[in-house]
């Protein structure tokens, strides 16, 4: 697939909503890493999972972590390019607008250059970005994949 | 050096770490399956960890370095800007380090950003380097 890949090829995943539940999956897993105890542990309340604890904070209710955005555009570049977006290159990601519950998030990335090196590789330049449903963008932000030549 | 108590101490120069843990296959499954990564190479044919996963280093390193917690305000994440020189193994021990490369107010927020290297432990291969930034309260100071 990536050989047909050319600058200007646009990727998007399906719209999805960002749900209490996912934005509590993204909590949750981060002490579940630190113990890797073989079993979910929960965390105390975020500004992510808690909408009491998120208004203390001054935001109007629980806001997702940008990191799931940024996983949804690894999730789109791991399906167009394979393991090799998770090998070797660069994913940059900012969080420009916050993401409220039940917002719908469209992850997209496409293609801004392609270059053969000498190593191999052919390596990918991207831009990506998540976007409501409007076309708003959320999240902005770059990728380099170096895509190893069969 | 503002190590030693809260997240939000955190200034420029602080060194957090290193520290050393191995990667396993339960942590990279149920990362990826709390992010819906849901491809083989995540779930089931398991050799690396997605790239990603080298942001739960920065709470590891914090959990360390601010023993006293997040601080009087919770942090909101503004950057991942992540270069991958190699995949990370599973099975295999990783060092992780942090440093505290700035720290700045814009618009009535406090800025934190951090530089997390991560190599393996053995040789010091690099695999990941890293540069968080967060913002250290929403709320704009008076």
């Amino acid at each position: 697939m990536s050989a047909q890949l050319s600058v200007g090829t646009q990727f998007r995943l399906p719209p999805r909503l960002m749900t209490r539940e996912r934005m509590r999956w993204y909590v949750d897993i981060q002490e579940t890493v630190q113990q890797d105890t073989g079993r979910i542990v929960t965390q105390p309340p975020t500004i992510h999972d808690d909408d009491a604890y998120a208004k203390k904070q001054g935001l109007p209710g629980i806001i997702s972590d940008g990191m799931v955005s940024t996983n949804w555009i690894l999730s789109l570049l791991v399906d167009v390019f394979g393991v090799d977006a998770a090998s070797k290159g660069r994913l940059s990601t900012k969080y420009i607008a916050p993401i409220y519950e039940d917002g719908v998030v469209i992850a997209c990335a496409q293609v801004t250059s392609v270059l053969d090196n000498e190593s191999g590789e052919t390596v990918y330049g991207l831009d990506v970005w998540c976007e409501d449903g409007a076309g708003k963008k959320l999240t902005v932000g770059t990728a380099a994949v170096h895509k190893r030549r069969a | 050096m503002a190590t030693g108590r809260y997240v939000t101490d955190l200034d420029q120069g602080d060194v957090l770490g290193p520290l050393e843990y191995t990667m396993s296959k339960f942590v990279v499954r149920e990362y990826c399956h709390a992010n819906e990564l849901h491809q083989d190479c995540f779930q089931n044919d398991v050799k690396v960890a997605p790239p990603t996963l080298v942001h739960l280093d920065k709470l590891r390193l914090y959990k360390h370095a601010c023993p006293a917690g997040t601080g009087p305000t919770a942090r909101v994440h503004y950057e991942y800007d992540a270069t991958i020189h190699a995949p990370i193994p599973v099975g295999v021990p990783l060092r992780v380090k942090g440093t505290v490369t700035e720290r700045y107010e814009k618009r009535g927020r406090q800025y934190v950003i951090m530089q997390i290297d991560l190599n393996t432990a053995q040789d010091d291969k690099p695999l990941i380097t890293y540069r968080d930034t967060v913002i250290l309260a929403y709320k704009k100071a008076d």
